[in-house]
């Protein structure tokens, strides 16, 4: 997905102008944008994968007082020697400040609602932000499922902890890669709840989370209109156009008036992704 | 000393695991700790007909589902995390020859904690409005699924919950780092849901990297997260976790990961595995040697080797382990 290397825009802070053009990777970008995100203090929980690169890359360029941990119950970690395989790895459980389980960190700390900030991945996320990470099945059957439940043409990995995440975190944060089959106007299958058929559909079930804040995408920043709860485009990035992720939208993705380029990566922002990303994973070659 | 249950790795499959049993594991992570080497002595037994229990997929899970071991199989997630889709477990449930039921991470940890508690359910907050609560893969015809996750009212405020259903697996073999003869444990890394799955398990087989003396137990009792006193039988058989981690021990071997994932795509890549990474061993040294020595020195070269070092002057040697394997109570009541 990193095929694609942006130069830094005139628009960049001074300290990226001293050391020339500043070249970083889409996913690189969607990565300090996720980032962003997450405020110093928070408590933050980090999914697999990208996310913890997201996640560790905030606690080391603006956020020294995140308390993050993964659902594995792996607390006051920092990863070493680059992006852990999976939440409880060796790289994430050599420096361990606390080792519990799974339901002490999905339970106690995001079931509770004590979770500030949950960041997440996906497969599939439709408009009002539901996530599907279990399977895609046949569309030309309608809908992929129908009112019989059939294997899926091809099986993912389940929800994990995000369904916990996103069901209880105060605010979920989806990472994912922006094309057209991956936004789709309705998931094949939901397996973590968004804002479900929009509105207060989440209101139904009391849910003790709000639901996602951000998609976070490697083409821009969505985020939920206020009353229907549709995502629209807030932002896009130095590389990207309106014009680029609506062409890359499975719906017609509506604008906001106020949607603008943000701000690029400041070299500190760069190289303090880069000293949690040691072995290059989001810039690698697709 | 205390009660001796140590087994053999073989003997322990024999006696606790039967066809067609709810067999719980994946108590560790994808990635972490999990007893992956018992899955790949129920292959060689030729078990079949399982319903796996596993909090998460691991590779003993793909390995028992390429194999055709399990049929059934409910997870709260099915993939190897950084080591991607798990291509055994998803051929076979593309195909349809494996019912997989999703739940999720919290659900199947708070469902094994019911089946402990002895509750009838446990109330739910999370896969609520979800697919996970309408679709069912053991009951397909059911839409929305009613059995799987029904609502209920909270008898106080009437705000509507859902139900999970508590797990009591026939059997629960668990990873731990550490054991003493009698089955007091200690975990090192994630305990994930092991707690809560060693209590809902009917019968409790324990497979330890190391085996202790009982002294290391009574000098950190708080970390003794598993009594013996629920331990069925106890199992020494290094690099059991393998090729996964076990934090304090060996990291995952990242190349054998790869292979394995990629020779259970297939059927044919499946009888491969079988042949070359389980029919070719039957001792401890025929296993270690079938890793290599310089793969075993380099995983063991973990920057997480020193949360070991408490522990070390209590790791009973090769020989008195095997002594008292054949000095094991068990086998001597049966016999």
């Amino acid at each position: 997905m990193s095929t694609a290397t942006a130069t830094r825009t005139d628009s960049a802070p001074e300290t990226a102008e001293r050391k020339g053009p500043l070249r970083y990777s889409r996913q690189e970008m969607m990565a300090i944008a996720a980032g962003r995100e997450i405020k110093d203090g928070e408590l933050a929980i980090f999914g697999v994968g990208l996310s913890l690169l997201a996640g560790y890359f905030a606690q080391e360029h603006h956020g020294p007082n995140i308390r993050s941990m993964t659902e594995g119950g792996i607390y006051g970690a920092t990863p070493i020697g680059g992006l852990p395989w999976g939440i409880e790895c060796n790289r994430l459980s050599a420096n361990a400040t606390s080792f519990t389980g799974g339901l002490d960190a999905l339970g106690f700390l995001v079931a509770s609602g004590r979770v500030d900030v949950g960041l997440i991945g996906a497969a599939q996320v439709d408009k009002f932000g539901n996530v599907n990470t279990t399977g895609i099945w046949d569309r030309s059957k309608g809908n992929g499922l129908g009112d019989t439940y059939t294997p899926p043409k091809t099986r993912l990995t389940g929800a994990g902890g995000a369904n916990d995440i996103a069901s209880g975190a105060k605010r979920t944060v989806i990472m994912v890669t922006h094309e057209a089959k991956r936004f789709v106007d309705k998931v094949d299958y939901i397996s973590s709840p968004g804002y479900l058929e929009g509105g207060d559909a989440r209101a139904r079930y009391g849910f003790v989370g709000g639901g996602p804040s951000a998609i976070v995408t490697t083409l821009g920043i969505l985020r939920p209109h206020p009353e229907t709860k549709e995502f629209w485009l807030d932002a896009y990035y130095p590389f990207s156009s309106v014009d680029e992720v609506r062409a890359q939208t499975g719906w017609d993705l509506k604008v906001f008036r106020h949607a603008r380029m943000i701000a690029p990566p400041t070299v500190a922002e760069v190289e303090a992704l880069r000293r949690v990303d040691v072995t290059g994973m989001l810039r690698r070659e697709k | 000393m205390s009660i001796n249950k140590l087994l053999p790795l073989a003997e322990a499959a024999q006696r606790y695991a039967g066809d067609g049993i709810q067999y719980a594991s994946g108590a560790g992570l994808p990635v972490g700790a999990d007893a992956i080497a018992f899955g790949r002595e129920l292959v060689r037994q030729g078990r079949r007909n399982l319903h796996a229990l596993f909090h998460c997929n691991t590779q003993q899970l793909n390995l028992l589902a390429a194999a055709g071991t399990v049929d059934k199989a409910e997870v709260g997630f099915s993939g190897l995390e950084g080591f991607g889709f798990a291509n055994g477990l998803r051929r076979v449930v593309e195909e349809g020859k494996l019912a997989l039921e999703d739940y999720s991470n919290l659900a199947m940890a708070l469902r094994f904690l019911g089946g402990a508690l002895n509750w009838p359910f446990v109330p739910a907050t999370t896969c609520i409005g979800s697919d996970i609560q309408q679709r069912s893969a053991f009951a397909p015809e059911e839409y929305p699924a009613t059995g799987k996750i029904p609502e209920i009212a909270d008898p106080f405020s009437g705000r509507t919950l859902g139900a999970y259903s508590p797990l009591k697996p026939d059997l629960a073999v668990i990873h731990v780092t550490l054991a003493d003869p009698e089955g007091n444990a200690i975990m090192i890394g994630s305990e994930w849901s092991r707690f809560e799955l060693s209590r809902a398990a009917k019968r409790l087989v324990l497979v330890a990297d190391h085996i202790v003396d009982t002294d290391c137990m009574r000098q950190y009792p708080n970390l003794v997260r598993i009594p013996g006193l629920i331990v069925d039988a106890v199992v020494w058989w290094p690099f059991s976790a393998w090729p996964a981690a076990s934090p304090g021990v060996h990291d995952v071997d990242e190349a054998h990961m790869k292979l394995m994932n990629e020779w259970l795509a297939t059927e044919e890549g499946t009888f491969r595995y079988i042949d070359r990474y389980i029919f070719s061993y039957q001792t401890v040294d025929a296993y270690l040697n079938l890793i290599g020595q310089d793969v075993i020195s380099k995983l063991e070269d973990s920057p997480t080797r020193f949360l070991l070092d408490p522990f070390r002057q209590w790791i009973l040697d090769r020989a008195k382990v095997e002594q008292l394997q054949a000095e094991n109570h068990i086998l001597k009541r049966a016999a």
